[in-house]
């Protein structure tokens, strides 16, 4: 028998959930079957379109989006909030049904995962697959087949919704040589742009692209692409892949921030909830991240810092954050902040160093019981001074951790 | 058969198994008086995992307004909920 990778990935996934949910709740609309969007909230002006239905992506409707950009496409959008916990037991309940035809399994974010089996007939495999899940749990899937991990991927992402597709070696010039080069994993915006620069268009013209140019010019991502192109992938299906990788929170505003005082308030607000889930997943960060968007010509900058030594306290992230946050800042409007802590080590035993700030046990105890007080008594029962009458929470951000939204590592 | 899915306060029995059975639940109607119904006989028994939720299906029969009817109930495992769910 030979051994396959099944790659396993929901149709617009918070949403046909978030669908599925409503109509057996007697909702007689189905989501997917009208312009419809999961994200923020419509009345606040605030978050961006999580997930979509074709209706809505027909009509223009991005993820990633802000709302009032997206209802400014199609204003007749229906919008649903977010429902996290919904969302984790589907991705529960669709990985339950998976493991039940293979041991190893990767979960690789919260809709999609890699399968591998050894088997006579995958086809027949991934339509039971298919169908058992759609059946049981009321929403549809793709799946792609091949030999490694990256072409089930670009296989499962042909043409959706609930699909089965095989990318095998010899099919990679008829099915993906001929597609733009941006549906490649991996090329993202920054790649496209500088592709398109040289005449790279399609993934088969990456493909026979000289490897060395692509060193040349994009060093070592220009290598893994052109491998990725040519359909060349030896990552192995990671059985348990729910370590967190990073943590990140993220806010769009409700106005158009233009002043230090309110960007730092934003900053801080942000990196309270980063800090409280670092602490409460028993861990530390080497590395922040801080990035903005700007409010009316779009973009945005990101930029990241490795710390001298691993830490879990707020005010240490938060300077770190409000230096980067200076170094990009062009002091333009900005509507959306984002703080992110990567390279996460385990709190229990971690590297000190001579540079550390004095009395840091005391402090991180101080952090503890702030954390304890805020569970028990609610976010507001200690609040720093500097957000009083300001207008701002002073934590923002909800979003759950529990699982990798979207990991660029195969 | 229409879709209803209206919550009502249910008296039901769990037997030694765990088998959740319907007895007799109250709700307010359009004329806003309160009715008692009782379930007369459990003819069918499912459940579905819908997005994950799990919930019991029931198709039941019960004398309402001097008529038998025959129609079907849901139990949410997760929130402890009784509805009718189509009649």
């Amino acid at each position: 028998m030979k051994k396959y990778i099944f790659h396993i990935d929901a149709n617009s996934a918070y949403l046909s959930w978030q669908a599925v949910y409503n109509l057996q709740h007697g909702n007689n609309i189905d989501l997917r079957n009208i312009t419809a969007a999961i994200g923020g909230d419509a009345s606040k002006r605030k978050g961006i379109i999580l997930a979509k239905s074709l209706k809505a992506k027909k009509a223009g409707v991005k993820t990633g989006q802000p709302l009032f950009e997206a209802l400014k496409v199609c204003p007749e959008l229906t919008i649903v909030s977010p429902n996290y916990q919904l969302y984790v037991t589907c991705s529960d309940e669709m990985m339950a049904i998976i493991q039940t035809f293979s041991e190893k399994v990767e979960r690789f974010s919260v809709d999609e995962c890699f399968m591998e089996l050894s088997c006579e007939d995958p086809i027949a495999i991934a339509y039971q697959l298919k169908n058992n899940i759609h059946k049981t749990l009321g929403f549809t899937v793709n799946v792609g087949i091949s030999t490694n991990k990256l072409l089930a991927k670009m296989g499962s992402e042909l043409e959706k919704p609930d699909k089965v597709h095989t990318m095998f070696k010899e099919e990679i010039i008829k099915k993906m040589w001929p597609l733009p080069v941006n549906e490649l994993f991996m090329v993202g915006r920054a790649t496209y742009k500088k592709l398109s620069k040289y005449g790279i268009v399609t993934i088969g013209q990456l493909a026979n692209t000289d490897i060395v140019f692509l060193s040349q010019i994009m060093k070592s991502h220009g290598r893994l692409i052109w491998h990725y192109a040519n359909g060349l992938d030896f990552s192995p299906v990671k059985k348990d892949s729910r370590k967190i990788k990073g943590i990140g929170n993220s806010t769009t505003t409700p106005f158009d921030v233009d002043d230090i005082r309110y960007a730092s308030l934003f900053i801080l607000s942000l990196t309270e909830m980063v800090a409280i889930r670092l602490r409460a997943n028993k861990m530390m960060c080497h590395v922040v991240h801080v990035s903005y968007h700007r409010a009316s010509q779009g973009g945005g900058q990101g930029r990241q810092r490795k710390l001298i030594s691993p830490t879990d306290q707020t005010n240490i992230i938060y300077q770190t954050a409000m230096e980067l946050f200076k170094e990009i800042w062009d002091e333009g409007p900005i509507r959306h902040f984002g703080v992110r802590v990567t390279m996460l080590y385990t709190a229990d035993i971690y590297q000190r160093s001579i540079f550390d700030k004095k009395n840091l046990e005391k402090k991180r105890k101080l952090n503890q019981h702030i954390d304890l007080l805020r569970v028990k008594y609610g976010s507001q029962t200690i609040k720093r001074a500097s957000f009083i009458a300001s207008g701002i929470n002073n934590i923002n951000g909800g979003i759950h951790e529990d699982y990798p939204m979207m990991s660029s590592l195969l | 058969m229409k879709i209803l899915m209206k919550s009502v306060d249910m008296i039901c029995v769990s037997n030694k198994d765990g088998k959740i059975s319907p007895i007799k639940y109250k709700f307010v109607g359009k004329d806003e008086q309160i009715h008692i119904v009782k379930i007369n006989k459990i003819l069918e028994r499912n459940e579905e995992r819908l997005a994950g939720n799990r919930m019991y299906i029931y198709k039941v029969m019960s004398i309402i307004n001097n008529s038998q009817r025959v129609y079907e109930m849901k139990y949410e495992l997760a929130t402890c909920k009784w509805y009718i769910y189509k009649m």
